[in-house]
């Protein structure tokens, strides 16, 4: 498998007006991007997600550093920039255009003209849902339809590479799942797909691999079967009361979830699951359910990003 | 060839993509409505003045005014869309979806400036449509010297877009490059001035008014000189299909072309190492 996107030691230092004013945005990053993998670019607001990307696009270049596309360094060049796809998050689009406008303005600007760019509209119109609405104007959109046409416009030329930028942000659960099929659809197709997003639940259930950014560093990196290894057994529980649940506690049993009597029981690496079903019994508490539970993705971002900043500290 | 066309393949598209957006703003659209509604105004002032006169008093009036909605308005419309067509872009984001697609910024630029160049020359065209139609009813003559005028307005327009379009390639908003285009027009009108300071610094033998005679000197050599471009008193009081008086078009054309071709090349030396 080869890369799709390379960067050693990509820095970015946004100089101030007076010394001592510099805003360090980005140190020293190092990634790789492997072809057709769906990768999730994660940090919270600030972290350089956003730098990172256009530095990638060439919006703004970097202090120092490198970065390939493809293998090749010529980043701004037009042969690279034909692989690219992108989305910026929150962008606008024209209301006086109808959909199948916007499409043909960016086709054309990819070198698309005539019967290829027609086909490439209604090939990806198919593919974001949107053959029904073509020719209706922008402004009679909802957000989840103007999200799916800046979709289209980053697929237009059906690139090899989609950079995309809070994708699903700000949509409802229904349209937030079709860009996601979407998204896997791609994947399947050998796309490679790099996404920058806090919907972490979204970020799970599509990434082959995640990158945890804070403050400017990378923190941690690798596939999400890698990263989430934290694994816990849970028991779900009626008939707690105060008393238990400082008594389990006490016991290193984390209690979730508790309406009235019933609570979800989070068992700690210090107890066994025997030891925590006979403890639960001893209580005199129903036990409903016993299931293993893995680390999710915001967890592990909580947690990494909670121990950079105690590092910072 | 085919690199020089696919080259401007590019601009063409955005030119047109910049027309289409540009002609909807309603500022525009209220310059262009208050420009037409003085210029239309003026003709029906004029019908209330006494038609017997024999110094044709209604006529100077109509011309009076419409030459100077034209230079008001059509400044305003030029600078104000010189100023917003890439700082609107850079607000709204629009400019990360073009300039990640194969579109180099000489060509994103070449595209927005050819596109503002367009609303300007549409808007122009209205408005001396308008005095055009105005003067041709009232006289029954073609008047050719309004022709020759509008066509030598777009030049000094040309020259005020050209630079506004510059200083809005450094800024983030556009309001600094509005007060910038401004100043370059009201400059531009006020060169003829350094002439004649450079004529009484000549006279003196003082050391002070010698190096302000320079200064003046090389700022007259510098700066465009948008009076060259103006026919408004032979306009006003000549008769419409008069022929030109010390004017030589082609050179003029060429004066505003090298003038706007300095002010692009300045937006584009901006632009091009610019973080968007």
């Amino acid at each position: 498998m080869s890369t799709a996107i390379s960067t050693q030691n990509l820095t970015k230092i946004y100089e101030g007006a007076l010394r001592g004013q510099d805003v360090h945005a980005l140190n020293e990053l190092s990634l790789d991007v492997e072809e057709g993998e769906i990768f999730g670019y994660l940090g919270p607001n600030g972290s350089g997600k956003t730098t990172t990307i256009k530095m990638l696009l060439g919006l703004i270049f970097p202090t120092q550093g490198t970065i390939k596309i493809f293998g090749n360094s010529a980043i701004s060049s037009a042969a690279v920039k034909k692989n690219i796809g992108y989305l910026p998050e929150g962008a606008y689009y024209p209301d006086f255009l109808r959909g199948e406008e916007i499409l043909s303005y960016y086709g054309k600007l990819y070198g698309l003209r005539g019967s290829d760019l027609k086909k490439r509209i209604d090939a990806t119109m198919d593919m974001v849902g949107m053959q029904h609405a073509r020719k209706r104007l922008l402004r009679g959109y909802s957000k989840g339809m103007r999200q799916r046409i800046g979709l289209a416009q980053a697929l237009i030329s059906d690139p090899k590479l989609l950079i995309l930028d809070e994708p699903t942000t700000g949509l409802d659960p229904i349209a937030r799942k079709e860009i996601r099929d979407i998204l896997l659809r791609l994947r399947e197709e050998g796309k490679t797909l790099l996404i920058s997003s806090h919907e972490l639940l979204e970020v799970e259930l599509m990434s082959n691999r995640v990158g945890i950014l804070y403050n400017g560093t990378l923190q941690t990196i690798g596939s999400v079967d890698e990263l989430l290894v934290k694994r816990e057994m849970t028991v779900s529980v009626d008939g707690i009361d105060d008393g238990i649940a400082s008594e389990l506690s006490s016991r290193g049993i984390t209690v979730e979830d508790r309406t009235g009597g019933r609570a979800t029981l989070r068992i700690g690496s210090t107890l066994s699951i025997y030891d925590a079903i006979e403890l639960c019994k001893s209580k005199s508490l129903e036990l409903n359910s016993v299931a293993p539970r893995r680390e999710t993705l915001e967890e592990l971002f909580v947690r990494v990003i909670g121990a950079a900043e105690a590092d910072r500290r | 060839m085919n690199a020089i066309s696919s080259f401007f393949r590019g601009p063409y598209y955005i030119a047109l993509y910049t027309y289409r957006e540009g002609i909807r703003r309603k500022m525009l659209i209220g310059f262009l409505v208050l420009s037409l509604l003085v210029i239309f105004g003026s003709s029906f002032i004029s019908s209330f003045l006494d038609p017997s006169a024999e110094t044709d008093i209604d006529l100077k009036l109509i011309k009076d005014i419409c030459v100077a909605a034209i230079s008001i308005f059509g400044v305003l419309i030029t600078v104000y869309i010189s100023a917003s067509v890439v700082p609107n872009e850079i607000e709204n984001k629009v400019i990360y979806t073009v300039l990640s697609k194969p579109v180099g910024r000489m060509q994103y630029l070449l595209g927005k400036f050819m596109g503002a160049q367009l609303i300007i020359i549409v808007n122009l065209l209205l408005m001396g449509g308008l005095f055009f139609m105005a003067l041709y009813l009232r006289q029954g003559i073609m008047p050719t010297l309004l022709l020759w005028s509008i066509l030598l307005t777009y030049f000094e327009f040309l020259i005020v877009s050209a630079f506004t379009f510059a200083i809005s390639c450094a800024a983030t908003t556009s309001l600094v490059p509005i007060m910038g285009g401004l100043f370059v027009y009201i400059t531009g009108n006020l060169t003829e001035y350094l002439k004649d300071v450079e004529n009484r610094a000549s006279q003196t033998t003082e050391w002070l008014d010698m190096i302000i005679g320079k200064v003046a000197t090389g700022l007259y050599a510098v700066l465009p000189n948008l009076q060259n471009f103006s026919l408004k008193t032979q306009i006003v009081n000549g008769q419409p299909n008069d022929p030109l008086l010390d004017v030589f078009i082609p050179s003029l054309l060429l004066y505003g072309s090298i003038y706007g071709l300095a002010g692009f090349l300045c937006a584009y030396v901006i632009f091009w190492r610019k973080e968007v």
